[in-house]
């Protein structure tokens, strides 16, 4: 009896410390910003461009450029939408093929149509679509990492 | 007796405390049974466990776990060091090795019913340590920082993922973040090198505190097996030796002829490289495939869950004193169902993602 309460105490002691040690990072909330993709008369009405975004990130100790890209879709009215360029799936990358017309994911053939549907393959909802909005006649995003 | 010092074999013993050891291990005999080819699956485990480690310990002499220098670092031990490419491939293709050999260890164990009463906690150790070993694999390849190490990784991550409520919060824990950076590859590297191979070492002690105990099982074909027994020191023990050396000769030169697979270093923005998944989770991988929208739980977690659930508690559910596999039909049957089931799911998964051409 003696014994379970001292080695109890003996686990927390160890415990409480050693796991807050290990999990802190983990918890740390994601964090979003707005990056500029440049100006709005560089896009094309009435296609889907890919843009590519390079920012830096803070990752534990070390500050690194976070790369990667997201889709930008023009009409002919030049209302802007961006979708993310994540499978809904399991989070490869979706290529947008224009003469396909549909986003191809390369992971498991997963297809989505010109407004981010889901068409066809394992993928069920349908590609996020990032707030943006335009400031100076820049095109800015808000991405999450 | 050693003539500079004047110390015997026997008082060096004694010096180090080991003559109970050394008294209990000379009279230690085993069923003459122990020396079937099928029941050397283990002691080849071993030796490819000590081949594992020696090569792991010996890499993390050059390895070197940062971003921008771990792939150079594994670059220039594969390829400007003598018996780099050895080691490397001793490593890579043991790890394969150890998984298939461990599959035929279970398989026989089931076969021979070596899980029934009073065995049931060998088998459960077992299997303990079957489901361990994936955590190896995952931690091991992102190590060297290629391209296929890092896409797996992320694929693998994803799959975590979706599993329902904990997945988001396993894949942070697991990474030390949202981002597959420094801090995931430290993490990867301790849990690699340190905390996974002390974990396995207890595992496996505990595997053989339950085999020291319960005895291996008996042989069908002699009624007398207990009449014919040889000595473990040095019979066994020998063929261990022979076994080793046979089995490092062999990784050698395959390391030799096929050096292990090295890709162009990660870049994580390189969506074009599409990571095949490896041939022991093909089936997995397909089932994630098939269940998809409200059912990828199925496929990500009731089916592989069940699957390992079930491992653990056969020895329970299937305790009747019969061994021979002929006369347990119901239990062979159900078995054999779930392995073809295994093995078409593989074949499909083989076709999907290496016989047909990506778009
Ligand atoms: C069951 C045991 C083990 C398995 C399944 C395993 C698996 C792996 C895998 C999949 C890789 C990626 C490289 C490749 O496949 O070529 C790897 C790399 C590595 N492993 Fe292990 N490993 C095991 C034990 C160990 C141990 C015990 C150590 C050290 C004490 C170790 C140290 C390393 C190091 C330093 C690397 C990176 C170096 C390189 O890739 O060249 N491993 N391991
Ligand atoms: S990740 Fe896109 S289809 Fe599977």
């Amino acid at each position: 009896m003696k014994t379970t309460v001292l080695g109890s105490g003996a686990v927390l002691l160890l415990g409480i410390p050693l796991i807050s040690y290990f999990v802190a990072p983990s918890l740390k909330k994601a964090t979003g910003k707005w990056v500029d993709f440049g100006a709005i008369d560089d896009l094309t009405p009435g296609s889907i461009e890919m843009l590519t975004y390079e920012f830096l990130v803070k990752d534990g100790w070390l500050v690194l450029p976070q790369r990667g890209f997201v889709w930008a879709k023009t009409n002919q009215d030049r209302a802007i939408k961006v979708f993310s360029s994540t499978c809904t799936h399991l989070a490869c990358n979706v290529i947008w093929q224009e003469e396909a017309n549909h986003f191809i994911c390369p992971c498991h053939s997963g297809r989505f149509d010109s407004h981010g549907n889901p068409v066809a393959g394992p993928p069920t909802k349908p590609l996020s679509t990032l707030e943006s909005k335009i400031e100076e006649e820049n095109l800015l995003v808000y991405l999450t990492f | 007796m050693n003539r500079a010092t004047g110390i015997s074999h026997v008082t060096l013993i004694e010096y180090l405390s080991l003559e109970r050891i050394v008294k209990r291990l000379s009279v230690l005999t085993v069923p003459a049974d122990a020396l079937t080819w099928h029941r050397f699956f283990g002691a080849l485990l071993l030796s490819l466990l000590v081949l594992l480690f020696l090569s792991g310990a010996f890499m993390a002499f050059y390895y070197s776990p940062a971003l921008g220098s771990a792939y150079d670092s594994v670059d220039y031990a594969l390829f400007s060091l003598p018996f780099g490419g050895i080691i490397k491939g001793v490593h890579h293709y043991g790890w394969n090795l150890f998984l298939i050999v461990l599959g035929a260890h279970l398989v026989r164990a089931f076969v021979v019913s070596a899980y029934k009463p009073p065995r049931q906690m060998i088998w459960v150790s077992g299997v303990m340590i079957l489901l361990f070993v994936p955590l190896f694999i995952i931690t091991g390849d992102l190590l060297t920082w290629d391209q296929k190490g890092f896409w797996s990784t992320q694929v693998r991550l994803s799959i975590i993922g979706s599993i329902p409520f904990i997945g988001d919060l396993l894949v942070r824990l697991f990474q030390g973040g949202p981002l597959t950076g420094i801090v995931a590859l430290t993490r990867f590297y301790v849990l690699h090198i340190l905390f996974l191979p002390g974990l396995l070492a207890f595992l496996i002690l505990i595997h053989f505190h339950f085999i020291k105990n319960n005895g291996l099982s008996y042989s069908f074909s002699s009624d007398n097996y207990s009449t014919k027994t040889v000595r473990f020191f040095p019979v066994i023990f020998n063929r261990w030796l022979i076994l080793f050396m046979g089995i490092t000769l062999v990784l050698g030169l395959i390391s030799w002829y096929w050096p292990a697979p090295l890709g162009d270093p990660a870049d994580p923005t390189d969506s074009s490289y599409v990571p095949r998944p490896e041939w022991w989770v093909l089936f997995l991988n397909q089932l994630v495939t098939i269940f998809t929208g409200s059912f990828s739980v199925v496929g990500s977690v009731i089916i592989p869950g069940g699957l390992a659930g079930l491992l653990i508690v056969l020895p329970f559910i299937d305790s009747s004193p019969e061994r021979h596999p002929v006369r347990r039909k119901r239990v062979m049957l159900c078995a054999a169902i779930i392995a073809i089931a295994i093995l078409a799911l593989s074949i499909m998964g083989y076709l999907e993602h290496f016989s047909t051409p990506h778009v």
